[in-house]
């Protein structure tokens, strides 16, 4: 093997696996305190709350998204439905709650983007809360009173849920719905524990509304807004906290098209973002959070750096072993079933590929049991969550390359 | 300032577990370096014990009479063949895995030695060929490392596609140049080979690159192998 790869194998195994061992460590370390069971208790002040929904072309979705509002367990609320610009009867839908007075539709004749609707609605906020929900999203009726007392102190900014899958159908959802379990619930939870939650997830997040008013609201530039705002939430002094005690549903992509649409736009938008806030890296001034944002950017750097030397390694091997074949008339399967099982003709990259693999069940198995999700329901997805990650480095290699081209990322 | 320390510590153990993780694989991959070279080790010791049972055959051929130590000559052969077809492959499938290995100057003296013993090995059996009237064809395969002679690699796997199905029925030598030996270099200067790979066919020469049916071709020509009549 050349040195160069071998540095680079050994680099990627040791950064992934300090990265995962540590994790495990905080998750056992919490894992007492992963599950706080806080709730807002009849006769606690109820502070008024404003939920922000930007809505484009959402006929279909909207509704139930709608009907989880008027399911939550909670007073003093309002909701601010901004349309999109929609051409279809998006605002139709809306129209129709409107009887209820918490309800506000904000209807713009032209497209604007998901932050700069986000931004119309907080402008007309009321609440000293500010909760902003994707509009194919239902939220859990307990989520107010869920979230509300993690904000116990001045510092904390923002205070994000569980984002968990509705109705996964196919095997492509139901490997997302595991990865969402475990990286947009669990993980962030864990990242949380030392300050270093870098999102605060579309779905549902709640901001305190003096802190979204502070820094401006969301970026309207930025194609990942939830992720941009995370990080002037840290700039600006204040804490992200995650509550897994509660959740909130939303659709997941269903074919590999609008998988690849959706990562295409998180990654572009986290590559856009990263680079943004650079002064944030290494800076001691942010805390772990400054350090952590360029671990994970060296991490995953490094690992499309892996993904691509080692497609191009075993392509070329196998093309020289297709050019061997043209000298014995391309018998590729007649010493097909020689083959013999030898431990010792595994290299040391397969004993580390091997090592990777065996981590990435743990972090499954460990996850969905923090999770409190049975194995059994999640069996399919199981068997596709370790190799899904070889499909996003793929993806991650797409955005890259539309950065660098300066494409613009769309969205929708 | 205490859930920052505990933080900290964690960190710091998290670290600590990695690197012992490391070791623990580091360890794993040298102690399969080592295994590799005893397996290799042990087989060549396995072929060369081979050789001098030949040996001593050959000399009991001429007190106790041929027709004995025939029959022993040719399931010994076979074995043989075997040991140093399983050989070979060992060492291709491990030398894609451990290339330091097969860098070190401890398998290189290896190697050497061996085809030393290949060459006396050749010469046993063209000895026990003639006494006992088989004629089993014997390839000799003359090569150079891959960096100087880049169809040697092409070639070596042909020959092992053909010994694959016909180990019993042919001999195959391997021969690397850049071993400097003295009986390779009289081997060389006998057959008269300037280009690699190069390939004798019973004291025939083929140099350059040969596929596979003009090799069968050649081969059906002066033997009744079983695959011979898919080679016309």
């Amino acid at each position: 093997m050349n040195p160069t790869y071998m540095i680079l194998v050994y680099s990627v195994w040791f950064l992934a696996t300090y990265f995962v061992v540590t994790l495990i460590l905080i998750l056992i370390a919490n894992r007492k305190s992963l599950y706080e069971n806080r709730i807002l208790k009849d006769g606690a002040p109820f502070p008024f709350v404003s939920v922000v929904i930007s809505a484009y072309n959402e006929e279909q979705k909207i509704e139930d998204t709608l009907k989880s509002l008027k399911k939550i367990d909670y007073e003093k609320m309002e909701f601010i439905i901004v349309n999109d610009g929609s051409s279809d009867k998006t605002n139709e839908v809306v129209k129709r709650y409107l009887d209820d007075r918490r309800f506000t539709l904000v209807d713009n004749s032209n497209n604007k983007g998901k932050a700069a609707c986000l931004n119309q609605g907080i402008m007309i906020a009321k609440g000293e809360f500010i909760a902003t929900m994707d509009a194919d999203s239902m939220a859990s009726p307990d989520i107010l009173k869920r979230t509300l007392p993690y904000f116990d102190e001045h510092a904390i900014g923002a205070v994000t849920v569980s984002v968990e899958a509705r109705n996964p159908k196919t095997l492509l959802q139901k490997i997302i719905d595991l990865e969402y379990i475990i990286g947009l619930s669990l993980f962030l939870k864990l990242l949380s524990t030392f300050n270093c939650l870098f999102v605060t997830p579309g779905p549902f997040s709640i901001y305190r509304a003096s802190v979204l008013r502070e820094i401006n609201g969301f970026d309207e530039n930025n194609i990942t807004e939830d992720m941009e705002i995370a990080f002037r939430i840290h700039k600006a002094g204040y804490k992200i906290k995650s509550c897994i005690d509660t959740k909130v549903q939303t659709i997941l992509p269903n074919d590999f098209k609008s998988l690849y649409r959706q990562r295409k736009r998180w990654y572009s938008g986290a590559i856009k973002t990263y680079y943004q806030h650079r002064d944030m890296i290494f800076n001691r001034k942010f805390g772990h959070f400054g350090f952590f944002i360029p671990f994970n950017i060296i991490l995953i750097t490094l690992g499309i750096v892996l993904f691509l030397y080692s497609t191009y390694l075993g392509l070329s091997k196998f093309i020289e072993n297709v050019y061997y074949y043209h000298y014995t008339n391309y018998n590729f399967f007649e010493n097909f079933f020689d083959w013999h099982f030898d431990i010792l003709a595994y290299s040391g990259v397969s004993v580390l590929s091997f090592t990777a693999f065996l981590g990435t069940l743990l972090i499954m198995f460990v996850g969905l049991k923090y999770a409190r999700v049975a194995y059994s329901r999640k069996k399919l997805g199981m068997l596709g969550y370790p190799f899904i990650f070889f499909l996003y480095q793929i993806f991650w290699i797409a955005s890259y390359f539309a950065v660098i081209r300066g494409r613009k990322v769309k969205w929708r | 300032m205490a859930m920052k320390k505990r933080i900290k510590s964690i960190f710091v153990l998290g670290f600590i577990i990695t690197i012992v993780l490391l070791s623990i694989i580091i360890f794993v991959n040298k102690t399969l370096d080592k295994e590799r070279e005893k397996v290799i080790d042990t087989q060549i010791e396995e072929v060369i014990n081979g050789f001098n049972q030949m040996q001593t055959l050959l000399g009991m051929g001429d007190t106790y009479g041929n027709r004995m130590t025939c029959l022993i000559f040719e399931n010994m052969l076979q074995d043989l063949d075997k040991s140093i077809w399983e050989l070979g492959q060992k060492i291709d499938k491990y030398r894609q895995t451990s290339e330091e290995f097969f860098k070190s100057p401890y398998y290189r003296q290896q190697k050497k030695f061996f085809n030393e013993k290949e060459v006396f090995y050749l010469n046993l059996l063209r000895g026990v060929k003639q006494k006992c009237g088989f004629n089993q064809p014997i390839i000799l395969f003359f090569y150079r490392n891959s960096e100087d002679c880049k169809k040697c690699d092409d070639q070596s796997f042909v020959l092992s596609d053909i010994n694959e199905k016909i180990d019993e029925e042919i001999s195959i030598f391997s021969f690397d140049i850049d071993m400097n030996l003295t009986t390779l270099k009289i081997l060389n200067q006998y057959y008269e080979i300037d280009e690699y790979p190069c390939l004798v066919i019973d004291d025939k020469r083929y140099c350059g690159m040969q596929d596979k049916n003009i090799i069968m071709k050649n081969l059906c020509m002066i033997a009744n192998i079983s695959v011979c009549p898919e080679y016309g």
